[in-house]
């Protein structure tokens, strides 16, 4: 991966999403591969974060062609997981975790996705049809980031949320 | 022990080997003569073993028989010679024992090997293909039935001749064949061999044989691989001949009826778009002309007919030109932005999420996916928001085209890829026919009155995610 890669050769599609004019996202998109350290250096506030592109889609917002939120889907063996949802300090409180959580819903929405949520951001996610389930509904391979916790994710601050399939 | 067939003495390979196993057999027996009257009856036996694994090896069936009388004449040459003991006479019969058992299992071994070698030979041998290998030195060393029958020469005159003996059978001239080319190691063969191409690690060639047998000409490919030991070298070549005269007779008279059928297609295109030009040019004449709003409105319903004469126009064109051009792997995302650039989406939503995603497709890929957007911009569906998404499954990967209109009747989903004269037109039948040329399928998925769902399913080695495993 390259931080000097250009811009891919392919624009995405126009996402026009009515009644969204009202700031300053010039665009939210899928990353492409030659992307993803671009992903990373945004991420390196957020516990150190890194896009792997064997399992990963990261799709990002960008307002004057800069990255202003990040959002990851990875695939595990027997799930999806949705994790990375991360703005950086300066570019909060505009709407874009919410613009960027729409896309990763809207884009990966044939399948089931997990997540473990910090317990604060619960609502957030509910809004896009997360729901809270226990951690034994969670997949085995998703489960095991969090073994650490053993069992008590309360005390790591996080609930296992669900969102089924479909738009 | 039965004595060896004269004829096979004739052979100069079977005659050495019976030359030697006689020696072999009657140096060792008399060595251990020898250290026997010496008082020697322990080491000098295990001399014994060579006779007896080489005559079980080149011969399993009699190696069992050869291994007893060797043990047999042992043993009486040490009963007769030393005096009589019990414990020289048990140990001399457990030699024995062993001698028959060595000779045993090495005759069992090479009978299961020869066993296999026959197997591999008689799947050589009655291949369907005409097949014949040969090996480094260019000898041929399989010359199966069917190419006996293809080329009227019999395997006993072709086995062991090199010189580019096979190729006279084909060519009447001594050349090297690709399985030549293999055993040459040549280098760059595609540039020096224009006709010939790799194919899935083979060399493959089509040629024309004018006069093969005799005068009756004949269309042939050929195909050839390297065979290679366990260090990966190659110590031959096999190369499969098949006749395919009957398919390019078939694919020319096809092509020559396709280029009629084409030609008759472009002059029916041809006249029609300039009828088309004219009748344009009459409706824009009669807009400026009337004023009166009924017949502005019926001028308008005529441009909406000829709208969809120059879409049919258009679709025939597309439909001649595909399969034209060999599939390739297409950015799905390029593709549907080609398609979403030839069309008005209005106050409709559109959001792709395909980036990444590559598929091997007919270059016509942009035309699917026109056909299916303009189905679902189609006013009479009422969708206002077209998403289009992709999911990896166990058989493939699905393209999902979903819009939230009101979705398509369940006895119409059967037919909506079928050719006729309904209100879906031929664009989706066009579709379905771009999309199954590599094997992919196209089916409507939606529930009617909630929303249309088309799912392009891509087989699992049509896909690829850039940068993702697989």
């Amino acid at each position: 991966m390259n931080g000097n890669n250009p811009a891919p050769k392919t624009p995405p599609l126009i996402v026009t999403t009515p009644g969204s004019s009202g700031d300053a996202v010039s665009g939210i998109r899928e990353l492409r591969v030659s992307e993803f350290s671009l992903a990373d250096n945004v991420w390196l506030d957020y516990h150190n974060t890194t896009g792997d592109p064997k399992t990963d889609r990261i799709f990002a917002a960008f307002s004057s062609g800069v990255i202003v939120s990040l959002a990851r889907c990875r695939r595990h063996r027997d799930g999806l997981e949705v994790d990375g949802v991360f703005t950086p300090e300066n570019f909060r409180k505009k709407g874009y975790s919410r613009r960027v959580m729409d896309a990763l819903v809207e884009a990966c929405h044939n399948d089931d996705l997990y997540m473990y949520a910090v317990r604060h951001l619960t609502g957030f996610y509910g809004q896009f049809g997360f729901k809270p389930i226990p951690e034994s509904a969670l997949p085995p391979d998703i489960r095991e980031r969090y073994t650490w916790a053993t069992g008590n994710l309360e005390g790591a601050d996080v609930q296992p949320m669900c969102r089924k399939a479909g738009l | 022990m039965p004595l060896p067939n004269p004829l096979v003495l004739q052979h100069p390979v079977q005659r050495n080997r019976i030359l030697l196993l006689v020696g072999l057999t009657a140096v060792t027996l008399a060595v251990n003569l020898f250290g026997i009257l010496f008082g020697l009856t322990a080491v000098l036996s295990h001399l014994l073993y060579f006779p007896v694994i080489l005559a079980s090896y080149w011969y399993p069936r009699r190696g069992l028989i050869f291994s007893v009388g060797i043990a047999v004449l042992y043993g009486i040459t040490v009963f007769m010679i030393t005096p009589q003991d019990i414990m020289i006479g048990i140990a001399t019969i457990a030699r024995g024992a062993i001698i028959v058992l060595v000779g045993s299992v090495v005759a069992l071994l090479s009978w299961n090997l020869a066993e296999s070698e026959q197997q591999l030979h008689d799947i050589i041998e009655f291949l369907p293909d005409a097949t014949f290998a040969i090996d480094r030195e260019g000898r041929i060393i399989a010359w199966n039935r069917a190419v006996e029958t293809m080329t009227g020469m019999s395997k006993t005159v072709m086995l062991n001749r090199g010189n580019y003996e096979y190729a006279l059978a084909f060519y009447g001239e001594r050349r090297p064949m690709l399985a030549g080319l293999i055993i040459n190691n040549e280098q760059q063969i595609e540039e020096k061999y224009p006709q010939v191409r790799k194919e899935a690690g083979k060399l493959v060639s089509e040629v024309f044989l004018p006069h093969f047998h005799g005068d009756r000409s004949m269309h042939i490919r050929f195909s050839a691989t390297a065979l290679v030991d366990a260090e990966g070298n190659i110590t031959g070549a096999i190369e499969s001949v098949r006749d395919i005269t009957d398919q390019v007779m078939i694919e020319s008279a096809l092509e020559k009826t396709s280029n009629r059928l084409n030609t008759l297609a472009g002059i029916l295109r041809y006249d029609m778009s300039r009828k088309l030009a004219v009748l344009y040019g009459q409706l824009r004449f009669g807009v400026m002309k009337f004023r009166d709003p009924e017949i502005i409105s019926f001028i308008a319903d005529l441009k909406e007919s000829a709208n969809g004469i120059t879409r049919q126009i258009d679709i025939s064109r597309e439909f001649r030109d595909i399969g034209a051009t060999p599939p390739t792997w297409i950015p799905v995302q390029d593709a549907i932005m080609t398609a979403a650039g030839r069309l008005e989406f209005g106050r409709v939503v559109f959001h792709a999420w395909t980036e990444r995603l590559e598929i091997f497709s007919d270059p016509h890929l942009p035309t699917v996916f026109y056909h299916l957007l303009h189905n679902s911009l189609k006013e009479a569906t009422g969708a206002t928001k077209i998403v289009i998404t992709y999911q990896i499954r166990e058989n493939g990967c699905a393209i999902i085209i979903e819009d939230d209109g009101v979705g398509i009747p369940d006895h119409d989903k059967n037919s909506l890829f079928v050719q006729q004269e309904d209100r879906y037109g031929r664009g989706l039948f066009l579709a379905y026919e771009i999309v199954s040329l590599t094997g992919m399928t196209l089916r409507e998925t939606g529930v009617y009155r909630e929303s249309a769902r088309f799912e392009l399913v891509v087989p699992s080695e049509g896909y690829r995610v850039e940068g993702m495993e697989q």
